[in-house]
Formats: C-alpha cells, sequence, structure tokens
C-alpha cells in the first residue's frame, strides 16, 4: 500500500517513554558487554523512511552515529529491516550498516515515546505523502504544531531536512516552518555545502524515481533556534 | 419520564448550581436559611446548524467548481462551458442515519466566576455567558458564540480569564478571548496540537507566575506546554498505560497533578519535575461494582466472554481539604482518596455507593461539596443527583440537599417539553469508554 492514515488505530508497539526503549535490539553492535548499556544513542531520524535508501547512503557518512528509520507501513518496514540484515550480513567483517536501523511508528502521533528532549541532531522529512486535499492538510507530516514536538527533540542547531517533488507541499513546509518561531532557513550556500543534502538530493527510491522522470526536486532545511527566555 | 442530567457544574462556594439535560443548561440557587433550591435561570441551544452547514457547502462547491475550472483549461483549449452555480443543498441524514444529538458539553467557570462556558456540539461552538444575578428573570446571559471547525471537547481558561482555551477532538487548541467578538473560522489558527483527541485541559501555574497548559490524549499522552509561547513544549508526563481521560490540578498540592483514565490506575504526578509519584491500582477497590456495562464489546472479548474493562470517568478536588474524588463509568460508587500534599501518595479514604449509575461528578472547591448527577431512567425514582458534603472528619450524602434538589426539579420539569423524553430519547450518558483504542488497522 502507498499510503497509511496516520490518524487511525494501529496495531503498533512503543515504549510508554524513552528511557523504556529497547535500543540494544536494534543496534547489539553499540551495545556495552560489560554493562549492557548503549554506548551511543540514535542522533539523527528519517521520518517516514521508505525503502531505506537514505539510511544506507547515510551509513557510511556518519559513522559515529545512530541513524533511525521510523515508517508507518508494515510491509515496507519488513522489507528495510531485511535489507539491513542482509547489507550487516555482506558486511559482517568490516562491521558496517550497525549504525542504521528501521522501526514501525507513527510518529505523528509517538515522537516523543522514543526520543528524549534535545536527543535529535538531524531530522529527513524526505518526499513525505502530500496530501493534496485541503482537508487532510492536517495529516501532513509539517504543520505548524507537528512542528513543536519536532523542534521538542531536536538540539539547539539540529538541522530538519524537507525534499519534495511536489511544489506546493514544497511551499506549505517552507512557509510553516518560516513561521514558526524555533526554526530558521538555512541559505542555499550552506545546502551546497552540506554532504547529507547531496545524498537526499540521490539517495532516496522516490528522489531516483524523480531523477528518471526528469522532475524537480525542491529541497529546504531549517536549524532548530535557542528556546527563548520563556515569559 | 425526565431526562437524567448529563453533568453539573458548582461554583467555588456551592451556592450557584449549574447544570446540563440535553440541550440545556439551568441554574439554580442553594437558599441555605430556607433550605430549599431556586430557579434563576436558563438556556435552550436552539441553533440552527443549516445556516453553517450551508455556508461550508456553498465553500466546498466553490472551490471544486474553481478547481475544475483550472483542471478544464488544461485539457480543452478555451472550449470551456461555464457550469451553472446552483445554491447549495443541505445534506439531511437519510433514514437509519444514526441520531444527531445536541449534547452541552464540558462546562467550566472563569476562575473569577463571572462567566460561564460551555461547548456545544449542534454547531460545534464556545458559548460564553456572562453572569448576572441581579437579572431576576436569567442571569445567563449570552455573550458570545463562537464556532470552531471541529468538536470542541474541554475547556478552561488563562489565569487572567482573558482567554479561554478550548480543546477538540482533533487533537487542536485554539486560544479564544472571553471578550472581544466572534472571529471568522477560517481566522482561526490552532496554538498547539496533538495527532490524537484531547479529552482535558488545565492551566498550571508556575512559582513565578509563568503559567502552563496542561493537555491529555486518548494515546496515553499527558503534554505540558508554555503559554503564551506555546511553540515551545516543556514535556511529556509518561506513564499512563491507557488513555488519558481526566485531568485534576488541586491548589493545595505544589505542582501536583492527578489523572485518569483507561489504565486501572489513579496517577498523580510533579508537573514540575515531570515524576510520577503514585499510581492508585483502583482494580480491587471497584471490582464489586463492576458489570455487564464493562464486559467489552462483542469483537473484542474473549471466549470466555470476561474481559472486563472500565475507565476513570472524571477526578475533582476541593480548595482547602488534600482529598480527591473519582468514579468508574457506569458504575455506582464514588471513591475519596486522601493525598499526602508532600509526596503525592494516595490512600483510599472512602466508598460511597448510590443508588444508581454515576453519570457525572463535580466539586464545589471551597465548600467541599460534591454534586453527582444520577441514572436513573429505569426506576420510577426521581433521585436525579446527589450531593455529599465534608463534616470535618468525613464525607456523608447530604439528604436535606438531596430532597431539596429533587423537590425543586420535579417541579420545574413538570411541563418542560423539552427535558420530558420517552425512554429511547434519552442522550449517550457514557462517553469515556468508546475512547479506548482498538488497533483494527494493521498496516
Amino acid at each position: 500500500r502507498a499510503h497509511s492514515n496516520p490518524f487511525s488505530d494501529h496495531q503498533l508497539e512503543y515504549p510508554l517513554s524513552p528511557d523504556e526503549m529497547d535500543w540494544d535490539r536494534l543496534y547489539p553492535h553499540f551495545v556495552d558487554e560489560a554493562t549492557g548499556a548503549m554506548t551511543k544513542e540514535v542522533t539523527i531520524a528519517d521520518i517516514g523512511c521508505g525503502f531505506g535508501g537514505l539510511l544506507i547512503d547515510l551509513s557510511p557518512a556518519f559513522a559515529d552515529k545512530l541513524i533511525l528509520g521510523m515508517e508507518i507501513r508494515v510491509q515496507v518496514t519488513n522489507y528495510v529491516e531485511d535489507r539491513i540484515i542482509a547489507l550487516r550480513t555482506n558486511h559482517a567483517e568490516t562491521n558496517a550498516y550497525q549504525n542504521i536501523n528501521v522501526l514501525r511508528a507513527n510518529s505523528m502521533k509517538f515522537l516523543p515515546n522514543f526520543f528524549h528532549k534535545a536527543q535529535l541532531e538531524k531530522m529527513f522529512f524526505c518526499f513525505p505523502d502530500p496530501h493534496f486535499k485541503q482537508r487532510k492538510h492536517k495529516a501532513r507530516i509539517i504543520t505548524n504544531t507537528l512542528l513543536s514536538e519536532y523542534a521538542y527533540v531536536l538540539k539547539e542547531g539540529g538541522v530538519v531536512y524537507t525534499i519534495t517533488d511536489v511544489l506546493d507541499l514544497h511551499e506549505w513546509m517552507v512557509k510553516h516552518l518560516e513561521e514558526h518561531p524555533l526554526f530558521e532557513r538555512l541559505s542555499t550556500e550552506w545546502e551546497d555545502q552540506d554532504e547529507c543534502v547531496e545524498i537526499m538530493r540521490n539517495a532516496t527510491e522516490e528522489g531516483k524515481k524523480v531523477e528518471r522522470k526528469k522532475g524537480a526536486k525542491y529541497v529546504a532545511c531549517f536549524t532548530r533556534l535557542p528556546t527563548p527566555e520563556i515569559v | 419520564m425526565i431526562h437524567p442530567i448529563q453533568s453539573s457544574l458548582a461554583t467555588k462556594d456551592g451556592t450557584v448550581l449549574f447544570f446540563v439535560v440535553k440541550n440545556t443548561i439551568h441554574t439554580l440557587r442553594w437558599e441555605e436559611g430556607r433550605g430549599e433550591f431556586v430557579a434563576i435561570g436558563m438556556w435552550v441551544d436552539d441553533a440552527d446548524n443549516s445556516d453553517t452547514i450551508k455556508a461550508k457547502v456553498r465553500e466546498e462547491q466553490q472551490r471544486q467548481l474553481a478547481e475544475n475550472e483550472a483542471k478544464r483549461q488544461k485539457t480543452n483549449d478555451g472550449n470551456s462551458n461555464k457550469p451553472s452555480i446552483k445554491e447549495a443543498k443541505v445534506p439531511v441524514p437519510g433514514q437509519g442515519a444514526p441520531p444527531v444529538f445536541k449534547h452541552i458539553r464540558n462546562m467550566a467557570l472563569s476562575r473569577d466566576e463571572t462567566l460561564l462556558m460551555a461547548c456545544t456540539d449542534s454547531d460545534k461552538a464556545l458559548v460564553v455567558f456572562e453572569l448576572d444575578y441581579t437579572n431576576a428573570e436569567n442571569c445567563l446571559k449570552l455573550r458570545k458564540r463562537q464556532p470552531l471547525p471541529k468538536r470542541p471537547n474541554a475547556l478552561t481558561t488563562t489565569t487572567d480569564d482573558k482567554t479561554v482555551l478550548v480543546a477538540d477532538k482533533f487533537g487542536d487548541v485554539y486560544a479564544l478571548s472571553t471578550k472581544e467578538g466572534v472571529v471568522q473560522e477560517a481566522a482561526l489558527e490552532p496554538i498547539l496540537g496533538h495527532v490524537s483527541l484531547l479529552t482535558d485541559i488545565v492551566v498550571a501555574k508556575e512559582a513565578d507566575g509563568k503559567q502552563l497548559i496542561i493537555t491529555a490524549d486518548r494515546d496515553e499522552h499527558i503534554r505540558i506546554t508554555h503559554y503564551p509561547q506555546t511553540f515551545v513544549i516543556n514535556k511529556w508526563l509518561y506513564g499512563s498505560k491507557q488513555f488519558v481521560s481526566t485531568l485534576c490540578l488541586p491548589s493545595w498540592g505544589p505542582n501536583l497533578l492527578f489523572s485518569g483514565g483507561g489504565d486501572s490506575l489513579v496517577h498523580s504526578w510533579n508537573w514540575e519535575s515531570g515524576k510520577l509519584l503514585d499510581s492508585l491500582d483502583i482494580s480491587e477497590i471497584v471490582e464489586p461494582y463492576l458489570g455487564d456495562a464493562q464486559l467489552a464489546p462483542e469483537k473484542f472479548q474473549n471466549e470466555t466472554n470476561s474481559l472486563i474493562e472500565y475507565a476513570v470517568a472524571k477526578v475533582v478536588t476541593f480548595a482547602n481539604i488534600p482529598y480527591i474524588a473519582f468514579f468508574v463509568e457506569q458504575t455506582k460508587v464514588v471513591l475519596i482518596c486522601r493525598v499526602d500534599p508532600d509526596i503525592g501518595a494516595i490512600t483510599l479514604a472512602q466508598k460511597i455507593e448510590m443508588p444508581f449509575n454515576i453519570i457525572s461528578l463535580s466539586s464545589a472547591l471551597s465548600a467541599n461539596l460534591l454534586t453527582l448527577t444520577l441514572d436513573n431512567r429505569d426506576s420510577d425514582d426521581s433521585r436525579f443527583a446527589a450531593f455529599i458534603s465534608y463534616d470535618g472528619t468525613e464525607f456523608l450524602v447530604d439528604a436535606e440537599k438531596n430532597n431539596a434538589f429533587e423537590k425543586c426539579v420535579l417541579h420545574k420539569f413538570e411541563n418542560d417539553p423539552i427535558v420530558n423524553v420517552e425512554p429511547r430519547d434519552v442522550y449517550p450518558l457514557y462517553h469515556i469508554a468508546s475512547l479506548r483504542k482498538r488497533g483494527e488497522h494493521f498496516s
């Protein structure tokens, strides 16, 4: 299935709180053998990771960071899981791809169940569902109310990456991010020198599809501003 | 028969009581000297929502026409026929369609008790009343009626009473002025939102006077957000195992918050530190009061037909004594617990059984008085409500008030065509159980 309704009651598994999340199952290579504790925490999240192309290309580029893909569609999540298991098996001697994994989750509802305040450095929103109909706009992954949740899990100076081939959605995401007091757009110069933008443009399956069709790809990146003084 | 009372709300001193029957709000005053209730105000929600529906249909029609027009120009070059514009039709529910109930839900008083606010289901509006007790005819004066995009479900005011915060079933919270006029629906922007149905909203005040909005939803979340900087989330309170249906902020416990919902626990939190202080397991306490009403729906039932589901419907407290009171939906018992204000520990103090299932519970904060409304529909009994007061050592049913209320209501409702109904026309009285998530969608 191409779509999943984020408002439905899905059969989902999620921890009661970030402290109760079992990360060692996803990143066994990053468990301290003596204490059983994680040596690192996830700092990069790909929200709606689809078939996992971005995760796989980010993995070697950020070998010392834990990267998590979140995807709501069961079959797609299973596919990415299998893909990562195969990659890990084929690269067993170098321990490559140990730093990426995928979770089935409705991140519009349960992001705060997985991440602590200011835990993330980067969040990716690649080719999100455009939800063309106006009355479905709340189902879009970028809304002014959800941005406050993303700002909560992002650390100061963290980056939100967006890319889409739908101009209307691009303008929508830019508008909402620009209007949000905790985000500021990064310049095109910044985009041009950032390796994630480069990867994001070329890595994802959706991106490649757009490339084949010679469609446009719209990128916008935003930095998480410091939280102002509370009044 | 007279329709049961769906909810009640009392002023802090307990002298004025507001209650809802169907689409009406009634106001009674307690005359201490005479020992009787006197009717002092009433409002009927007679909103005809066909105009708002018509406006919406027209708007959608225009939008579709514009869209079609745009598409037409794309495909044929200039050969388009102008579509004729028809008058918008208000859709009428067909035969067998579920009945529409004009509920009034979730009344609230402003902190200074000069305003009464309520949510209407008929046109999804917030209604604000000025309370003018000098008006002998009717103390309820409608100040404004603000239609909202989605069904409002809970409301409160900011500490200065200038703003009403309305939480809706779509997960959004709107801030609306109590004074200024109605805002066009298109101009309304939510100040915060969950991607989940919101069940309750309260405003907490930090020691330095800064405000925090606390919202609860049916995805186990209790979220704390700064106000007015609602773009800054303060924290989540983690630990609810099921949907949260009710929040309660006491004035006597520093940073304490109580919550109840579908998880057979009543939680006490410190909203400042984010810590869960105590969870009272009520499963054994309520067990004797559960029955067929708590059996899970057939579709989700187990093989032995023994799966029981229940939820705390409402938690309330008092201004000056460290007690909380709550009840489980569709049970007859109200549970009163003592709380240690320093550590938040909850201990059961009293169980008081009612003659019928409790529909709603409210507290007159400084009068240490509880009002319960009762589901007496299957009896000839006319006890629509019960009052429980505190005598300094324990809580007791206030028989004098009960009788006075019964007398007043019977007299008032005798010939009221709105509240006299056939049994089949009674509005749904229980709304909490349906919040339980079923996870029916697998992909």
